[in-house]
């Protein structure tokens, strides 16, 4: 087995080669036989897919018999190891996950390739850059990092897979996030391409929205899965550390959504040509920093599962990325030229140009804190990591605007606002903030939280004001356009909300998306309400939190072939009532030679997570140590994850056809407009 | 506009000055600054490693300090002096670690004018003449305004 995967990744490079030159050759010919050509380029460029699927497929195949022949197995597997875990082994180290990284790569080259009819010069181009990426991760598998390196010597046993992987969702959250880092290389390589062909009008841009949104959803969804990780295995309370590691996640993420908003400038009246261009770049140099970052171990991480020298080949890769962009761009320039004029402040274009500000601002802002730790050595000789505080400080009021913005956007029209519309348009949704706002605030004074005097509350209050105000807009966006369409059709209110988000899928799903995020903000702003508590807890002893009595009930060891346990069991009352038991855990790992890991016991409602730690035994009393943390409000975080996915796969269903309605009348048409209302598709 | 920039500023500079001010709050906020200095990666308050060489005598060392003098930066210093540099990882606001601070806001300075050079440069360029200024019947006029709204993808 390791034998033909090693052959399978040589004869993968060779057709990514293949390719490459012969695309190249394709591209410069322009004639039948360059046709030709290039659709043997295309054929070679599938097959590399079979080829390094078989790789991985002999990889997993060797993980699964215990084949500790294999170096690579040997390092990250172990006979006790799970089924799952077992699978999990293909990203679980430096070799095994650039080859996953390669799988990815020549997966989305696949599809790409398969669907070349849709515009055969573009996809050829698209296809020839897809293969210089592949090219330089097939050569790292081959040559650097190959995951197919025998030992030469005999293994009973592997030393396991890190502990801290051993968890469920660490099955799904490696693939969900590489699927997304690996997706931008498709907008990726259609933008290089359409500057490399000066491609005439927005095909590449209408082509490579729903990979852009693949991508996105896929890092949404990566970067959530490892929030919850965090969460749920690490045991300190809480889901996003800004690690760099986390950081170098978020950072893709930011210019991606960036891209996806100003985008739409581009589709709707020929702007920020040069500016999309650029992001797109800059978001696939940001996917490929990550990588270095995480693989370098140039900046200290909690995530440091695979590190090595090879970060001198992404910080190479980075610099020929940046080189063949700026080249191209500087040579086809004049091809980006905007066809129309920004006509007023107030307007759709002007509230993306802000958005797109400030996700960059904050992406900006995050490689900064990243990056410190190694300016700091450079200048000082001493790493100086910057930690949450300091991200805190700088993100939080950022996140604001954004949803101020997110909030405000979609009540401007394109082009010009007027002073009336405005009025009319945000009366209700501030009123409604505003009156939101005033009820939490009592609430909260009822239950004693003085949060005029704690700056992370204010700053909570900020964000459950603004999160109104965005729903607000977005409900009274759904309701206007529901009630067009329900005259229209007349039909019922439901059924017009219907037919007006089928027939701008896009826009409405966005607006789901928006909710989402609201939802995801109201939860990162209960953080500022937490309450924890360490104890020891004997058997029968008590510990009062919150609202919450626990009791200690009993404390049991378990031994099996992967690790060793210690576990506590608590009693858990409510207002005095009984609620429910948990049991927090700590899990030894044996092939790791003892390494523990937190196995949280969490009570979890929508109003708030009673969060309990197994943290040892006390060595002097032989007691476990507890902690217990309150957590208001984290659910939110995960639903509105899920209502970002479903608002995102909405956005990716085509529309509906239009329905054909007769025109009443010009005069009543006029009035219609005066009104304010739009129709469906009257449309971002 | 001047009385619209005062009624956002007023808001903000009272959150601004609005802070914790007494002692426990102090010192879960210093502590949430303070990184635990025995490897485990974690912030002082955080450490959930049992039998931690370290986290038990900082603690202590925090509430000392908390209690002792009202300057938080000062207690930051202390500890930067004690334990290293890296232990505070909230960078300090002079020398060569207000750069982490400086760095953010003047790349979004810097995009902020970008912005408005560009908005000042589109205002500024002539406008395409294009079918929507030419003279048209109203109520052709208002038709064609309905077809380009119902039409937009």
């Amino acid at each position: 087995m390791p034998l033909l995967g090693s052959f399978c990744l040589l004869f993968a490079l060779a057709l990514a080669g293949y390719c490459f030159v012969v695309g190249v050759v394709a591209a410069v010919r322009k004639d039948a036989i360059g046709y030709r050509l290039a659709e043997t380029a295309r054929r070679a460029g599938m097959a590399s897919f079979f080829a390094v699927l078989v790789a991985a497929g002999a990889l997993v195949y060797a993980a699964l018999t215990d084949d500790f022949s294999v170096a690579y197995i040997l390092h990250h597997s172990n006979r006790a190891l799970p089924g799952p875990y077992k699978f999990a082994v293909l990203w679980s180290g430096q070799e095994g996950s650039i080859l996953f990284w390669a799988l990815l790569l020549s997966a989305y080259g696949f599809v790409l390739r398969l669907r070349h009819k849709v515009d055969q010069r573009l996809v050829a181009m698209a296809s020839m850059v897809l293969a210089a990426i592949q090219i330089f991760f097939l050569i790292l598998v081959n040559f650097v990092a190959n995951p197919f390196g025998i030992m030469d010597r005999f293994a009973s046993d592997g030393n396991g897979l890190n502990p801290l992987l051993q968890y469920p969702e660490m099955v799904i959250h490696p693939p969900m996030l590489y699927l997304g880092y690996v997706g931008v290389s498709v907008p990726f390589a259609f933008a290089l391409a359409a500057l490399i062909m000066r491609y005439p009008g927005e095909k590449w841009i209408h082509i490579t929205r729903r990979w852009t949104m693949v991508a996105w959803l896929f890092l949404t969804f990566g970067i959530s899965l490892g929030a919850h990780w965090a969460y749920a295995v690490l045991g300190w309370g809480g889901y996003w550390g800004w690690d760099p590691v986390e950081n170098a996640s978020l950072l893709p993420w930011l210019s991606t959504t960036a891209f996806l908003h100003s985008v739409m400038m581009q589709e709707k009246r020929g702007m920020m040509k040069v500016w999309n261009v650029w992001l797109i770049f800059i978001t696939f140099m940001l996917s490929i920093l990550g990588t270095f970052l995480t693989r370098s171990g140039i900046v200290s991480s909690v995530h440091s599962f695979a590190q090595s020298s090879i970060g001198n080949w992404f910080s190479g890769f980075l610099a020929i990325i940046f080189t063949v962009c700026m080249v191209f761009y500087v040579r086809n320039r004049d091809h980006l030229r905007s066809e129309n004029k920004l006509e007023s402040l107030v307007s759709r274009e002007s509230s993306f140009m802000f958005n797109n500000l400030l996700l960059l601002g904050a992406c900006f802002a995050v490689l900064c804190g990243t990056l410190f730790p190694i300016l700091s050595e450079l200048v000082r000789d001493v790493k100086m990591n910057l930690g949450a505080p300091f991200y805190n400080k700088v993100m939080v009021p950022i996140g604001l605007a954004l949803i101020f913005l997110t909030g405000v956007g979609p009540l401007l029209a394109w082009r010009n606002t007027s002073v009336g519309s405005i009025k009319r348009n945000f009366a209700i949704p501030a009123t409604a903030a505003l009156v939101i706002e005033i009820v939490v605030g009592f609430v909260l004074y009822k239950n004693g939280v003085r949060f005029w005097t704690d700056m992370g509350q204010m700053y909570a209050m900020m964000a459950f004001c603004l999160s109104t105000l965005v729903v607000a807009t977005v409900t009274s966006e759904f309701i206007r356009g529901g009630i067009v369409w329900k005259n229209k059709l007349q039909t019922n209110l439901l059924a017009g909300i219907y037919q007006l988000s089928r027939r701008n899928m896009r826009r409405y799903g966005g607006y789901v998306v928006h909710f989402g995020v609201v939802l995801v903000v109201i939860g990162l702003a209960g953080a500022a309400f937490n309450q924890d508590k360490e104890q020891e807890i004997g058997k029968g002893d008590k510990v009062q939190i919150g609202s919450y009595t626990l009791i200690g009930e009993e404390y049991t060891e378990d031994d099996n072939a992967n690790y060793r346990s210690q576990a506590a069991l608590l009693e858990v009352y409510k207002d005095g009532k009984f609620l429910t038991r948990l049991n927090p855990e700590e899990r030894f790992f044996k092939a790791s030679g003892g390494q523990p890991v937190h196995i949280v016991a969490n009570h979890s409602t929508l109003r708030e997570d009673l969060y309990v730690v197994y943290e040892g035994l006390n060595p002097d009393t032989d007691h476990p140590i507890i902690k217990i943390i309150i957590n208001p409000l984290v659910n939110w975080i995960w639903i509105g994850v899920l209502v970002i996915v479903m608002g995102t796969g909405m956005a990716l269903i085509p529309n509906a056809a239009p329905v054909s309605v007769p025109v009443r009348s010009a005069v009543a048409v006029s009035q219609m407009d005066e009104r304010g209302m739009h129709p469906a598709g009257a449309g971002k | 506009m001047k009385k619209l920039l005062k009624a956002l500023l007023l808001p903000c500079v009272l959150v601004l000055l609005m802070g914790a001010d007494n002692q426990e709050a102090r010192f879960q906020n210093l502590g949430g600054k303070i990184m635990c200095t025995c490897s485990c990666s974690q912030m002082l308050l955080k450490c959930n490693h049992v039998g931690c060489p370290n986290s038990d005598q900082m603690i202590r060392e925090l509430r000392a300090n908390v209690a002792r003098t009202k300057d938080d930066e000062a207690v930051l210093n202390w500890f930067r002096t004690k334990w290293g540099v890296t232990a505070v990882v909230e960078p300090s606001t002079h020398g060569f670690e207000l750069l982490a601070w400086i760095l953010p806001a003047a790349g979004i300075g810097l995009g902020l004018m970008l912005v408005v050079v560009v908005i000042r440069k589109w205002k500024m360029r002539p406008a395409p003449v294009s079918a929507a200024d030419m003279n048209l019947a109203p109520d052709l006029e208002a038709l064609r305004a309905r077809a380009r709204r119902e039409t937009e993808i």
